[in-house]
């Protein structure tokens, strides 16, 4: 008899417990909770306190940055990520690579979007300057450098000695020394554009990431596509077209290129064709155009 | 000197029965596996990161063998008088010191390497299954890499014997290792930081700061020097003379603790 | 074989620094073959004297030998086996690993070690018990270990500190019978014990000690003269050091 009494005890006290656990949690979520994101130590500071463990360190800090971008994918407010976030963001990957200057993800990782989404294409470039003097084995970092010099800086000049540099390295590509030449003299710059992506794209492993380049991809085709059209009707009216629905009309294209972000294409005084769209990513707007929004 | 090999003979089997070694060598089991999953969500660096987390697991392993093990084994003979069981043979002072260290010594070195094969094996089977992306990977940078961490295990071993010499509870030996390990760890780099220039640093650097920090440097053991783990795993060079003179160092280090223990214990009594 | 003079041993207790005097002036001489019991209440000094023998403890005063050479030097201790009082052994070691310690820092050879230990293993009858860890020893298996250890390397000089303490009668006859044969065998035995009646049946001298001070020092034989108790004689010593009148 007690020993039954006993464990009707225990299983009531047992469903009080889950109860109250529960209860207790949800009035935790309430509570007003501290940023993830609006600190992180100076790295001399992350040094000094990851003792003999700094490669490890600079593991986590990397893995916490790569969460950061899978959590902001799930989204649904516009922009995804907010200014002081994308900060902290870069000052994850500064101290990852202060911790260990040779590990290649971050560089990789913030190229990949801190240009593109966050606008940051200088604050990117003097993180993969450092990652290049410590890689000095690695065409990569050089080459991602040009890139953002010549697609987003509008530094042409500047491009060149590090398209140079990545084609010197092991693995590099001698087509690059090429390109270096291509970019003194300012036409075709789409396709350079298109080029640079799909060199990226084929060493990305990355599925989710695949897809993002792919799509910036495709966004630059069309707008190749249109712009050939554009220079063609000029050729042929001695105008720019008012609209691109002019180049269909005129028969100088088939059809309409679609924007894989969503937006109309127009065309601009120089002659150049962009885009409206206000997409997840932005890419291809230039500083001109954003105050346009 | 006979009685050397002896005492260290049975200090060693006394540590390697401890139930903790089983603990703490689970524990590293477990690391390893976790370097399986972990190593894998790094898209394309996975040998680095399993070879950091692998060396890692090795040294926070090792640093708990010598923290819960190592002075365990000095505090139960101060404690629990087993000490007796040794004193009480025609072996000096200064015999039992150096013995004890020496089987120490075999303690570290004999767990340090069964735990850096566990080590390599599951690095090898990652290495296997992702090979592409272990594209800097060197084996003998590995073992370099655990052979410094073996003799920087040694010597705060060596520092845990100087401080039971003269402390009177394993607890204060303990906290004082303790210490050690992080003032040895990151005395280099906060050296490095005093010295740099105001202006990196945002603030001054007192001149009395300046010269208790190097006074630690010099005093403390620089363990930051056995650290090579980044160099392992990205199979940077590290220059043989830096190897030379780092073992110097260390070796000098570790005779100059165990001596000055041997010394304070001649005056240790146990009533 | 051991001489002891003019020993003292200051202790200061804890943080006010009392001092305690623990042996006050002790002189004492053991001959060879002979078995000595010391005998005193606790915290007489009995400890204290064995530990300064054994060097674990430095005198403040006087100088102490063994088989003529001085306690604080190692080879005092090579022909001594000494059992402490309630001996302590690392827990994971097993009694012929311990055996093969204690005779491999005697110098003795493997083969040797073998034979005595196997011998002795079969003396203290722990047979069974050899291979296994001393962390699941029993008080009195554990007392016994330390008999064997003390005797692995066959020496000249038992040192033995409350050797009956905690036993079983059975243990006890074991310890005595042991006495009697280290005595036919010519070692020199000092014990100590607060047992009288230890103190009687194995002793040739007996010496009093209480409260640090060596009262009385004389054969069984003179001591029990004229039909005497020993216990009288040795409430009479405490009486005295107390400064009270004997019963």
């Amino acid at each position: 008899m007690r020993r039954l009494f006993l464990i009707i005890l225990v299983l009531i006290a047992g469903y009080l417990h889950v109860v109250f656990l529960g209860k207790a949690s949800e009035e935790m979520k309430k509570l007003p909770q501290g940023d993830d994101h609006a600190f992180i130590l100076p790295s001399p500071i992350l040094k000094v306190a990851a003792l003999e463990y700094q490669g490890l360190a600079s593991d986590v800090l990397f893995l916490n940055s790569m969460a950061f971008i899978g959590e902001t994918q799930e989204r649904k407010e516009r922009p995804r990520v907010k200014e002081w976030e994308w900060r902290w963001w870069l000052k994850t990957l500064d101290a990852a690579t202060d911790l260990d200057p040779y590990f290649f993800d971050p560089y990789f990782y913030a190229n990949a979007f801190l240009p593109w989404d966050a606008h940051m294409a200088e604050e990117t470039n003097h993180l993969l300057e450092k990652g290049s003097r410590y890689r000095n084995w690695d065409w990569m970092l050089p080459f991602f450098i040009g890139f953002n010099d010549f697609f987003f800086l509008q530094k042409n000049v500047e491009a060149v000695p590090f398209l140079m540099e990545a084609s010197r390295r092991p693995g590099g590509e001698p087509m690059l020394a090429s390109i270096a030449a291509r970019l003194a003299f300012k036409e075709n710059q789409t396709e350079t554009a298109i080029f640079f992506l799909e060199e990226t794209v084929r060493r990305t492993d990355e599925e989710s990431l695949k897809k993002i380049y792919e799509t910036r991809i495709q966004a630059l085709r069309s707008i190749a596509i249109l712009e050939k059209g554009v220079a063609s009707y000029k050729k042929k009216f001695g105008k720019l077209p008012p609209t691109v629905d002019e180049l269909v009309h005129r028969n100088i294209i088939n059809k309409l290129p679609l924007d894989p972000y969503g937006g109309t294409y127009f065309v601009e005084q120089d002659g150049k064709v962009r885009s409206t769209t206000s997409s997840d990513l932005e890419p291809y707007i230039s500083p001109a155009m954003k105050s346009f929004h | 000197m006979t009685s050397l090999w002896p005492i260290a003979f049975i200090t060693f089997k006394e540590g390697i029965r401890n139930r903790a070694i089983y603990g703490i060598t689970l524990f590293a089991l477990l690391l390893f596996g976790a370097t399986a999953l972990v190593a894998t969500m790094v898209p394309r660096e996975v040998g680095k990161v399993s070879v950091d987390m692998a060396l890692s697991t090795i040294s926070f392993s090792g640093l708990l063998i010598v923290l819960f093990v190592g002075i365990n084994l000095m505090a139960k003979d101060l404690d629990k008088r087993t000490i007796y069981t040794v004193l009480a043979r025609s072996v000096s002072r200064p015999q039992y010191i150096v013995g004890k260290f020496l089987g120490m010594v075999l303690l570290i070195t004999v767990t340090t390497l069964s735990l850096s094969v566990m080590a390599m094996a599951a690095t090898f089977i990652l290495k296997m299954t992702h090979a592409e992306f272990f594209t800097r990977f060197s084996w003998s940078m590995i073992a370099l890499s655990v052979f410094l961490t073996t003799l920087m295990l040694i010597l705060l071993s060596a520092v845990s014997f100087l401080f039971a010499s003269f402390t009177s509870t394993s607890f204060i030996t303990l906290v004082l290792t303790i210490i050690t390990y992080i003032i040895g760890q990151s005395i280099s780099g906060v050296k490095a930081l005093i010295e740099s220039p105001p202006q990196a640093l945002g603030f001054t650097v007192s001149p009395v700061t300046m010269k208790l920090v190097q006074a630690a440097y010099y005093l403390f053991p620089n363990l930051s020097l056995f650290n090579i783990k980044l160099q392992a795993a990205h199979d940077l060079p590290v220059a043989t003379s830096y190897v030379v003179w780092t073992v110097l160092y260390g070796v000098v280090y570790i005779c100059l603790a165990i001596t000055l223990a041997a010394l304070i214990f001649r005056k240790k009594e146990f009533p | 074989m051991i001489t002891i003079k003019g020993i003292s041993k200051v202790f200061k207790e804890g943080i006010t620094g009392k001092r305690i005097m623990a042996l006050e002036g002790l002189d004492l001489d053991i001959p060879k073959g002979e078995v000595f019991g010391f005998l005193g209440p606790n915290g007489a000094g009995k400890s204290t004297t064995i530990k300064i023998l054994m060097n674990l403890i430095f005198p403040d005063t006087g100088t102490a030998t063994i088989a003529g050479k001085d306690v604080q030097i190692p080879e005092a201790r090579k022909r001594v086996g000494y059992l402490p009082e309630n001996p302590y052994f690392y827990d994971y070691l097993t009694a012929d690993e311990l055996l093969w310690f204690g005779g491999k820092t005697a110098g003795l050879t493997p083969s040797t070690i073998r034979e005595r230990s196997d011998f002795l293993v079969q003396k203290v009858d722990l047979d069974n018990a050899r291979r296994r860890p001393l962390r699941t020893y029993s008080k009195g298996m554990l007392q016994r270990a330390g008999l064997a250890l003390a005797l692995i390397h066959d020496p000249d000089v038992i040192i033995l500190d409350e050797p009956m303490s905690g036993l079983d009668p059975v243990g006890r006859k074991m310890v005595g019978d042991l006495l009697v044969e280290l005595k036919q065998q010519g070692k020199t035995v000092f014990f100590s014990s607060h047992i009288l009646n230890d103190i009687e049946r194995f002793s040739d001298r007996a010496g009093i000690i209480i409260k640090g001070k060596l009262r009385l020092v004389d054969s069984l034989t003179n001591i029990l003269k004229g039909n005497k108790n020993l216990e009288d004689v040795f409430l009479r010593e405490v009486a005295s050091a107390e400064g009270g009148v004997a019963a």
